[in-house]
């Protein structure tokens, strides 16, 4: 009996074993290293998971199903293995039950989350701290808001960390031009407060080109032109790599301004893109293969670039993959292989890089016009195509030349849809590009849908984009 | 305390030796039954003492018994008898056959019950020949033996473990499968899989919540109690147990696509071959993939025991190996299993027992997926032959030789005609799909051991105290081996992968028992506390990079790709009380309450209380009926509890744990070429978390008549589970899927009823009939604001399910079709598959002209309406002859694998966007009822016939006391509907309960035949 009551009145420690495989938030984040911690999880989370799980958060592993294979640059390999989620990208018949749709935006909200995180508990912060770390913080969740608005429009903002039960927020799509407000007050503050340094985290230089395609997209041509040419002073350290596939194969060199981290061989920090762009290599047939127009492309405007942008499918040589970010190596290019499993990719996904900044630059010296004999504008414009090996000068540039030079230079980097939206010409090239092919385009496809998980939880608060 | 225990143990020690110093005198006698035949075995004691003795073989008996004192003759089947022992030393016993089971014992939570004096629902199987049936899981021969409990054969593989509801679905993220106690220890339900149906006494089910209740918040699934078999006093008996059967699979027509038939359809329909189809044709392999993965195979049984004891001590050692094929390619299960139990009453006031299981069992899996294999061309090969060859694209594939595994990507770019021209058939890259199962090796091995010892004390005439330590262990190993050829990817994707789990559960059990009769009255309480822990440690490493298949070891791998250790504790703290009384054994009462405290609730609602009270009233008892000719036995019970749920799973084992702290789980990002650490927040936590809470009402009555000739128990129920657990989908702008969540409530509905009719007893020739059925009906009484969700499993196949109000927790969503597309509307309408369109035309429900998502409708759910089985025994002579058809009806299944083999995503079965009239009324198949099927099944369960070895024989051999041999059989018949098109009805994928009933192909029903010989010496 003494057993029994004893027993009874230490249960309340029994009761309560503390975990030990983790850590319990509370009295978490009391530190600044504790805080950092948060804000490299930041990272993690643009990184996505490395498999294929429907329910992980693939991020921006993804990104090139609702980017990429949305233009004419790519397409799925054959049609015979096409994968219902997958090739809706590609003949624009989108469905809002497409799981990729809902990753990608699930994805962008959990990095909003873990950007939340650190901004709700910044106040631990030390003073020699605190703005570095909010800048860092703003910057990713700009980043993330930036991809959402471009693709789904209008958007729930989330400035906080939220609970369930917070449905006004998560199911009130916000109009764009507050979302970009919003946008523009992150990065403002990301540009004030860090500094150069790091590629593989939020810098100074990082925070301004997205601030400047920001102002591209929203028309704010001058403020855009400034940004970028504060990145190419060359006291901040930027250049073109000399010779292209460098920019590629030697991670963290100088035409970097922001990318993403991934490490070979490490299922928690490595990336499946690479590999499923290659044929069957991935667990896909192979998608995000090159079109028959894109081809064209790299034919009249490519020069050096072409060799290490594309290459012959050797398993099915009518086909053309992807040359960028091969995983498993190619002995012609000299590219050794950089994982031993080409699922577990090691290649950094480059978010920014200076040739973009450059050719940001000719776009907002041509500030929605339609032609440019701006000798700044050329002087960048040539720049990055003497480095393509491409030397003959041009005395004007055309808002078309430049959207080609842009596809070539940029290309499978997820830029051209973004690309055409900005410069107005998405609903002409895609639609022509469509009806060529045989695809169902429309305009209401130049958005996204809400992912109908979000739409069914919301009971008919969260209102869907035209068209689905 | 400790020094009154030895001073009583040696006083007792000491009566002991002078209690066998006494002289006594002998009495003797035979044992027979009504028709002069005599009982051998037949149980003999002096009541109030421990002497007793079994009857011999030929009936008789010799005992130490004085004058006055009362011999008790007892026998399974027969009247127990006392008689007062006069002048007289011999006796000749005649037992009568006892058709009545009044005074059978019941196992309950703490304790047992007189079957007479129940006032809950609680069926009792008694494993009479459940041993026999040729399944290498206990769980597995349950089915169809009790009424409201339904057992499934979701999975099919050997050794896997059905899904089991008792009263149908009640919780939604929690356990549904019943708590599993054996020998009064609760043990995990991989349990099922490891113990020996040769060593198990009996099953009892518990079923409505004033008999879980004692069993708190793991009450609410039904609890299933386990008894496992014990010596007896007298001679040591031995037992052989073994059976060898054959096991073959149900196989699929519809999922036969011959090359030859797809191609007279194309013959008829168009009047012409495709290329593609003469080309098919050319290659001449028209394989059924059904033949080369569902091989059949062989399952065997060896059981061997040995069990008796003395007066004081009994023991029981049993041993069993089992070894099943399996019906798939390379799925096998072996299981060793031994059992060692001893009891041993130390002196009146003092007894102990200990008892130990360790068992082992092998898994090798099928790893792949039925479906996914399924669906490959009829065409392909394994390997290549001289024939195949001369079709491989040499541009592409220089190196692939003879006795290579073939891809379909081989065969493609051949020119057909020798013109230069081409054709391709293949349908898919991947590697062959045999290849698939036969390059890889995935093993679960598991080690288990559960033990008890335990002490009573006798601590004054009726009041006992009972402390029992118990405790079991597990280690669960799985290795899976992903060989060089098992892919398309060839040795970069080779990997291993390696897990292993201990989980340690230790129950210590505390508890005073007091049964007293006074007058009419008596009285059984039990009071205790128990505590329960369980500590899990796990730990996985992947390693990749190997060129070969010839090292199959971490060591040998040139990466870890992933290495992780976690660790995780839970707890229970309880309180518990009983109060069984009857009175004159016609007025019952029983009262119970349990206080339950969990770790892993957090600091708002850790504690929770489960009363219960029932009632009951023996009619037949009553002086009206006493003498009646035609009732024998009537009772009317009305029971109420309160029972919880206490466990969910999301997937997460730290969540599942913890969930009421916000957990921050270690990540990793990279920075600058090297991983840097971080801390990543992994759920939504719920500090108010709390049970699910189910309030169970259960009137019952048993009844017999005719002498019990008709006997038999007849149940309501209304089970109203609310403040469900929830792992709730949440709006992702939260930065999280899901969160867990009290929510709703779900309502099971259900009448049981278990009838058993002697239609023939005599002593060559008897024959009775068991007719067991249930109804159960699920309702989702309130989902708050989750009302009307609408969700799917797979976002690449996203087909849909509704959780509403008013309907099955979960049901079947979509459009409703209204007529197929003509074959000229589809792309390529012979290739791949014959004349499969991926769309179907689907009705305008609402009438407005237009298809959209208010078209969509309830289209069916998976849970059954009634479950019935029939069980027909008869006995002739030394013949017995047993038969079960059992049969279940109402539910549905949502069968991906349609979508799968007839290829239902693949874009050339799309229509002709030129050509198709009315494309606004066309949607995917998988969204419509077209791949919803009826999964009723009527089966003839079990057969089984034996032939016991007359008496005489046995005696003439000196050794046997007991032999016979049986052939036996499962599933012989079993009939589906007509629109299933799968192998298994009863198959489905595990998915959570809001979107239940998903089937993928799965395994498919196998028939057993069998042969078996029990010895018994």
């Amino acid at each position: 009996m003494v057993f029994i009551f004893t027993a009874i009145s230490c249960s309340k420690d029994f009761l309560e074993p503390q975990p030990t495989s983790a850590v319990s938030e509370e009295g978490y984040f009391k530190t600044d290293e504790e805080l950092e911690s948060g804000i490299l999880n930041m990272y993690d989370g643009i990184q996505g998971t490395n498999d294929r799980s429907t329910s992980s958060n693939h991020s921006i592993q993804y990104e090139f199903y609702v980017t990429e294979m949305r233009t004419d640059n790519t397409r799925g390999k054959g049609a015979v293995d096409s994968d219902a989620d997958q090739a809706q990208f590609v003949n624009y018949n989108i469905r809002a039950t497409n799981g990729i749709v809902a990753d990608y935006y699930r994805s962008m909200y959990n990095i909003i989350y873990r950007a939340n995180v650190v901004l709700d508990n910044l106040g631990v912060a030390s003073d020699a701290n605190r703005a570095r770390f909010e800048g860092e913080a703003k910057f990713v969740r700009a980043y993330a808001y930036f991809n959402l608005v471009r693709l789904y429009g209008d958007v729930p903002l989330v400035d906080k960390v939220i609970a369930p039960l917070d449905t006004e927020i998560s199911y009130t799509r916000i109009e764009s031009s507050i979302i970009y407000d919003f946008i523009e007050e992150d990065l403002l503050s990301a540009v004030a407060n860090l500094g150069d340094g790091y590629k593989n985290r939020a810098s100074k230089a990082a925070a301004e080109a997205l601030l400047a395609k920001v102002y591209l997209t929203i028309g704010e041509y001058s403020q855009a032109q400034t940004l970028c040419e504060s990145i190419m002073k060359p006291a901040r350290g930027f250049s073109l790599e000399s010779n292209f596939k460098d920019v590629f194969y030697n991670e963290g060199n100088d035409e970097v301004i922001f990318a993403v981290g991934y490490e070979p061989d490490l299922i928690k920090d490595s990336q499946g893109f690479s590999s499923e762009w290659l044929n069957a290599v991935g667990y896909t047939a192979g998608v995000n293969y090159v079109t028959k127009e894109m081809r064209d492309a790299f034919d009249q405007y490519g020069g050096d670039r072409t060799l290490y942008s594309i290459r012959q499918d050797v398993i099915q040589p009518s086909e053309y993959q992807v040359a960028k970010y091969i995983p498993n190596g190619d002995e012609n290019l000299g590219i050794a292989p950089i994982a031993s499993d080409p699922r577990l990719a090691g290649n950094d996904w480059i978010v920014l890089r200076y040739a973009d900044v450059l050719l940001m630059h000719v776009e907002a010296i041509l500030a929605g016009a339609e032609a440019t004999t701006s000798s700044n504008a050329i002087a960048s414009f040539q720049e990055v195509r003497n480095r393509a090996g491409i030397t003959t000068t041009v005395a004007t540039i055309t808002k078309e030349d430049l959207l080609n030079e842009r596809r070539v230079e940029l290309a499978f980097e997820n830029q051209r849809f973004f690309d055409l939206l900005r410069l107005g010409e998405a609903q002409n090239v895609l639609s022509a590009y469509a009806t060529e092919n045989g695809y169902n385009f429309t305009s209401t496809t130049l958005l996204l849908p809400i992912p109908s998980s979000e739409i069914n939880l919301s009971k008919g608060l969260l209102e869907q984009n035209p068209g689905y | 305390m400790k020094l009154r225990i030895k001073l009583t143990l040696f006083a007792l020690f000491s009566l002991q030796l002078f209690s066998y110093a006494q002289e006594q005198p002998v009495v003797s006698g035979t044992v027979s039954d009504g028709s002069n035949v005599p009982i051998p075995g037949a149980n003999v004691i002096v009541v109030g003492t421990n002497r007793g003795v079994y009857t011999n073989f030929d009936g008789k008996f010799t005992i130490n018994a004085v004058k006055g004192e009362v011999l008790q003759f007892s026998y399974v089947g027969y009247q127990t008898k006392n008689i007062t022992i006069s002048d007289n030393t011999t006796y000749s016993i005649v037992l009568e056959e006892s058709a009545s089971e009044l005074d059978e014992v019941v196992i309950i939570g703490y304790g047992t019950q007189k079957k007479s004096h129940l006032t809950g629902a609680i069926s009792k199987v008694v494993n009479e020949d459940l041993d026999q049936i040729a399944v290498s899981r206990v769980d597995d021969a349950l089915v169809g033996q009790v009424s409201g409990v339904n057992i499934q054969a979701t999975e099919g593989e050997a050794g896997s473990a059905p899904t089991i509801r008792v009263r149908g679905t009640a919780s939604i993220s929690g356990a549904l499968s019943p708590l599993i106690v054996v020998d009064g220890q609760v043990v995990g339900n991989d349990y099922l899989g490891a113990l020996d149906m040769n060593s198990i006494e009996s099953f009892e089910v518990l079923k409505d919540a004033a008999s879980t209740a004692i069993y708190g918040s793991r009450g609410s699934r039904g609890v299933i109690m386990i008894t496992t078999k014990m010596g007896k006093e007298g001679k040591t008996r031995f037992t052989y147990n073994t059976y060898t059967g054959y096991k073959r699979a149900r196989q699929s027509d519809a999922y036969y696509f011959s090359v030859n038939e797809s191609a007279q359809a194309e013959l008829v329909a168009t009047g012409s071959l495709s290329d593609r189809t003469k080309y098919k044709q050319q290659i001449g392999i028209d394989e059924d993939w059904q033949d080369i993965i569902f091989t059949g195979g062989i399952i065997t049984s060896h059981s061997i025991g040995a069990r008796g004891g003395s007066k004081n001590t009994k023991f029981s050692i049993s041993g069993n190996y089992t070894h099943d094929e399996g019906v798939l390619l390379k799925d096998d299960f072996k299981k060793y299993n031994l059992t060692l139990k001893i009891d041993t009453k130390v002196s009146d006031l003092f007894s102990f027992g200990a008892n130990i299981t360790p068992t082992f069992t092998y898994k090798d899996r099928f790893d792949g997926s039925t479906h996914d294999i399924l669906r490959q061309a009829p065409w392909l090969p394994i390997y290549h032959d001289a024939n195949t060859i001369q079709y491989v694209n040499r541009d592409v594939y220089p190196d692939v030789q003879i006795g290579d595994y073939a891809v379909q990507r081989h065969f493609d770019d051949y020119d057909l005609y020798g013109n230069g021209s081409s054709v391709s058939i293949s349908s898919t890259s991947n590697t062959n799909p045999a290849a698939k199962i036969l390059e890889r090796d995935r093993t679960e091995d598991r080690f288990k051991v559960y033990g008890t010892v335990y002490g009573q004390f006798n601590i004054t005439k009726g009041l006992s105290f009972k402390t029992v330590f118990s405790g079991d262990f597990q280690n669960a190993k799985n290795r899976r081996w992903q060989g060089v050829q098992a892919s398309r990817n060839g040795a970069a994707a080779a990997q291993l992968d390696i897990s292993s789990q201990n989980v340690l559960h230790l129950t210590t059990q505390n508890y005073l028992t007091f049964n007293k009769m006074f007058n009419n009255h008596e009285v059984t309480a039990v009071a205790g506390v128990s505590s329960e822990t369980w500590d899990t440690e796990y730990e996985s490493v992947r390693g990749t990079g190997y060129d070969s298949d010839l090292l199959q070891t971490i060591t040998a791998a040139t990466t870890i790709s992933l290495a992780q250790s976690e660790e995780y504790e839970k707890r229970l703290f309880s309180l518990f009380g009983r109060l069984n009384y009857a009175y004159k054994d016609k007025y019952l009462l029983s009262l119970s309450l349990r206080r339950d405290g969990n770790s892993a609730l957090g600091p708002n609602n850790k504690y929770g209380f489960f009363p219960a009270a029932s009632v009951g009233w023996n009619v037949a008892r009553e002086n009206f009926l006493r003498n009646s000719d035609v009732i024998s036995n009537l009772k009317f019970r009305f029971s109420y509890g309160i029972t919880g749920n206490e466990s969910f799973n999301t997937g997460s084992s730290l969540i599942d744990n913890y969930p009421y702290l916000a957990l921050l789980e270690p990540s990793t990002a990279v920075v600058g070429g090297s991983l840097v650490s971080a801390f990543n927040p992994v759920n939504i936590a719920n500090p108010d978390l709390q049970w699910e809470r189910t309030k169970e009402i259960n009137p019952g009555v048993d009844f017999g008549f005719f002498g019990n000739r008709i006997a038999g128990s007849f149940e309501y129920y209304n089970k109203e589970s609310d403040k469900l657990i929830l792992y709730n989908p949440v709006s992702t702008t939260t930065g999280f899927s899901n969160a867990l969540v009290n929510l709703g409530e779900v309502r099971n509905e259900g009448y049981e009823l278990e009838l058993t009719t002697r239609n023939i007893i005599s002593s060559d020739f008897s024959w009775s009939t068991t007719i067991i059925g249930s109804k159960n009906k699920n309702t989702l009484v309130d989902f708050a604001d989750s009302d009307g969700q609408i969700l799917s499993v797979d976002s690449k196949r996203a087909a849909e399910w509704i959780n509403l109000e008013g309907e099955p927790i979960s049901s079947f969503y979509g459009w409703v079709v209204d007529e197929e597309i003509s074959p000229e509307h589809i792309l390529y309408p012979y290739h791949p598959v014959g004349a499969q369109a991926s769309g179907v035309y689907v009705k305008d429900l609402n009438g407005d002209g237009l298809i959209d998502n208010d078209d969509r409708t309830i289209l069916g759910n998976p849970y059954p309406d009634l479950l019935w089985s029939v069980i027909n025994d008869v006995k002739i002579g030394n013949f017995d002859f047993s038969f079960m058809f059992q049969g279940s009806h109402g539910a549905q299944v949502r069968n991906m694998a349609d979508q799968y083999l007839f290829n239902h995503f693949n874009s050339t079965q799309q229509y002709d966007p030129a050509t198709t009239p009315n494309q606004g009324f066309i949607r995917e198949k998988i969204f419509t009822n077209s791949i919803i099927q009826d999964a009723s099944y009527v089966a003839l369960r079990n057969v089984n016939i034996g032939y016991n070895f007359p008496r005489d024989f046995l005696k003439r051999t000196k050794v046997f006391t007991r032999a016979r041999i049986y052939a036996s059989g499962q599933n012989l018949m079993y009939l589906t509907e007509d629109d299933y098109t799968g192998f298994n009805p009863e198959s489905i994928r595990r998915t959570s309960a809001t979107t239940y009933g998903y089937q993928l192909g799965g395994s498919p029903i196998f028939s057993t035949i069998s042969l078996g010989l029990n010895l018994e010496f």
